[in-house]
């Protein structure tokens, strides 16, 4: 390993209630890497991006983003700054998208970085327009977000996430939500970041997608790392019997 | 046929017996009633007529006992009837009771409406002042303000007297209480009310008696059968000495209670201004002024309220969480009207406020609990993702609030806001009892000074809906604006 790790995560573990979510988890992601975290639902894919940002608390282990470190019992009141140092750093795509219904797409995009960088609004805009050019929605700046389809609103809010120019995009079941014939415009524009050497880490049931697109996979099953190498290792001979129960279903 | 004509003979036979009835007149009614209804207000207090400290289910007064002594030489019972005090005569004209006998003093303006009976007490106006300052008549109070009873003598000798600001007052005590606390400079009132509520105030004092008349029954004009039969009965009752030991049991009787035969029937007072509903349109507009401007004011005090105690109810730690919940509950619990007796007297002695900004604090920070409501509602219709999204891209807690979740709970709310602005604006009304003068207030005054309900009340109506329609309209188009999309 020649490029610093973007995201560690030590012996991980987070619980809900009585029930262990997670169960140990350890794994990292290198600069321009892209992971595909794959697995049964309820398996622990969503907790696990949102113990990256720590949206989800967790309970024991470590977790470094760009060498800041998450530690178990951090409080939203008391490591304010600490979190959002390192939310900053970790842009989150939400599976229902998320975006702010009182704000056209240009406005969404804008936000965080005139309001938490900062910036001139003039700079904002121009860095918003940008993105959405890049997302493909350069015509629908203006738009708010109940006109749009669930294709274009995913796509703002990947556009939303990476105006804050993060070290590392989570995507939490980016596409999970929307209708089949819309999945392919939001996953063209995921393929498109990891060309250009976006870290990511995808939580995502389009296996074929992550065989293209992936650098690494992780099978994440009961709150543990099943199996994980290279898509066309995992996918092609999967060694666990998660990984097999789930090919089996494609 | 033959049922249109029975139809037809029973509906004469009707006709015939109503007639019947109300040419056996009044005395007549009354014994086949066996009750003499009179009207008064247990708010005039003691000694007139007020609920026994004994028993609140009984009622004692020198008028109670003058009333069933009337109604003992008619042969009846005596029967009370409640009324607000200043609408004793539109209550007696609707028939409410058959007779007035409540310190109603005998005016020549009043007599254009009612028939009066010879007097019971000759009273006099008296002006109390605090003790140390240098006022000794009525000329020496231009430019004060002087406080009085609506509808009373009193009230039409202030007004007819040049330059002072006359406040009004629906109880006998709150006057003397705001002359204690400085907000008035004089009270004129009758002398027994001065002796009773203020002067027994060791601050106070009686700087001059301002003016003199006379206390009497009134019936119904056309209802002279009544009037002989009550002036027979208040004679005989002066005669014997009946009328003497009531009021000497009360402590009333004075030398200006003449032998019987020489109290006058008639007073001279002076008359006062006898207006029409419209020449008062600049009082109303101004009334209408000050609905507005404490509405709008106690609105802007309640939407920074509310959001304050909904944030705090919401962010707050344990004891900011338990604050608000408890001011909520006790002023959403409590009446607004209580609210505003309790800001204005109760606090007086320690916090002294002007009633203008009593009752902008009162309506205001009633008004903040139901808008606190409103913001709560708002705040939880907020998807609990979009602070997720807002804290995943860095945001502080605060920012987040500020930029993404309030703007949204406001438009929840905002509509509910609309509206309860306008049934503020109607509340605003209550704020009368501090001695504002403002839209419902000023239609009183008016209905007592045109005696008639209908054409001020017409005109007040108008102005409120002026008022509220466009405020109504508002609320719908955000409504229809801010449907969630």
């Amino acid at each position: 390993m020649n490029s610093p790790a973007v995201v560690t995560v030590r012996a991980l573990r987070t619980r809900l209630g009585a029930e262990e979510v997670l169960r140990g988890i350890d794994f990292s992601v290198d600069r321009g890497e892209v992971v595909a975290l794959i697995g049964p639902s309820g398996g622990g894919k969503t907790t696990l991006l949102r113990a990256l940002n720590y949206l989800t608390p967790f309970t024991t282990g470590e977790v470094a983003i760009a060498g800041l470190r998450l530690r178990p019992g951090m409080s939203e009141r008391t490591d304010a700054a600490a979190l959002r140092a390192v939310r900053q750093r970790a842009g989150m795509v939400f599976q229902a998208f998320h975006l702010f219904p009182h704000l056209t797409a240009l406005g969404n995009v804008m936000e965080a970085p005139r309001h938490v960088l900062g910036l001139d609004p003039d700079a904002a805009c121009a860095r918003a327009r940008a993105l959405l050019e890049r997302v493909g929605l350069g015509g629908h700046a203006q738009a708010y977000p109940h006109t749009l389809s669930g294709g274009q609103q995913q796509r703002v809010a990947i556009a939303r996430a990476l105006a804050m120019e993060p070290e590392v995009l989570l995507l939490d079941e980016p596409t999970s939500a929307l209708d089949r014939r819309l999945v392919g415009e939001v996953l063209a524009v995921v393929a498109d970041l990891a060309a250009q050497g976006q870290t990511m880490v995808i939580a995502t049931h389009e296996l074929a997608f992550a065989r293209r697109v992936a650098h690494h996979v992780l099978v994440l099953a009961a709150g543990q790392i099943v199996e994980s190498g290279r898509p066309e290792d995992v996918l092609d001979h999967p060694q666990s019997a998660a990984t097999r129960a789930l090919l089996s279903l494609e | 046929m033959r049922c249109r004509t029975h139809a037809g003979l029973l509906a004469l036979l009707l006709i015939g017996h109503m007639a019947a009835a109300a040419d056996a007149g009044t005395l007549a009614r009354l014994r086949a009633r066996g009750t003499l209804r009179w009207g008064g207000d247990i708010q005039g207090g003691e000694p007139y007529v007020y609920q026994d400290p004994q028993d609140g289910a009984r009622l004692i007064g020198f008028e109670v006992e003058i009333a069933e002594a009337l109604a003992q030489r008619l042969g009846v019972h005596a029967e009370f009837v409640q009324n607000d005090w200043q609408n004793l005569v539109p209550s007696l004209e609707r028939g409410d009771f058959d007779v007035i006998l409540n310190g109603l003093e005998v005016t020549d303006a009043r007599r254009d409406r009612v028939a009066f009976s010879r007097p019971y007490y000759a009273f006099t106006e008296t002006l109390v002042v605090r003790r140390e300052a240098p006022f000794h008549d009525l000329a020496g109070l231009r430019g004060q303000r002087v406080g009085t009873l609506n509808g009373s003598l009193a009230y039409d000798l202030l007004t007819a007297a040049a330059g002072i600001e006359v406040v009004l007052y629906e109880g006998v005590q709150e006057p003397y209480l705001d002359l204690e606390q400085g907000r008035l400079a004089g009270v004129v009132l009758d002398n027994i009310i001065a002796n009773r509520y203020g002067l027994v105030r060791p601050t106070l004092r009686a700087a001059a008696t301002v003016g003199n008349g006379f206390y009497a029954a009134a019936v119904r004009r056309d209802d002279s059968e009544l009037l002989q039969a009550v002036d027979g009965a208040l004679a005989a009752m002066q005669q014997d000495g009946a009328l003497r030991s009531i009021l000497t049991r009360w402590g009333l009787w004075d030398d200006r209670q003449a032998p019987a035969s020489d109290l006058p029937r008639t007073t001279t007072t002076p008359e006062p201004p006898h207006p029409r509903t419209l020449t008062q349109l600049p009082l109303f507009l101004r009334g209408a002024g000050f609905t507005v401007v404490i509405s709008a004011l106690a609105m802007a005090l309640a939407i920074i309220g509310g959001l304050a105690l909904s944030l705090a109810g919401r962010y707050g730690g344990v004891l900011p969480r338990a604050l608000s919940g408890v001011y909520i509950e006790v002023f959403r619990g409590t009446p607004v009207l209580l609210q505003l007796y309790v800001l204005y007297y109760g606090l007086a002695p320690i916090l002294t406020l002007n009633a203008f900004t009593a009752a902008v604090l009162g309506l205001g920070m009633n008004y903040a609990a139901y808008e606190a409501e409103l913001y709560r509602a708002g705040l939880q219709a907020v998807p609990v993702g979009q602070s997720e999204a807002a804290l995943a891209l860095g945001m502080s807690r605060r920012l987040a609030l500020r930029r993404i979740v309030l703007p949204q709970a406001l438009r929840v709310a905002l509509p509910g806001i609309a509206n309860d602005f306008i049934a503020l604006l109607k509340d605003s009304s209550l704020v009368s009892v501090i001695t504002v003068v403002e839209l419902t207030k000023q239609m009183t005054i008016t209905a007592v000074d045109v005696r008639g309900w209908l054409g001020p009340g017409i005109l007040c109506a108008a102005l409120y809906l002026a008022l509220s329609y466009p405020l109504s309209r508002l609320a719908r188009w955000l409504e229809r604006r801010l449907a969630p999309a």
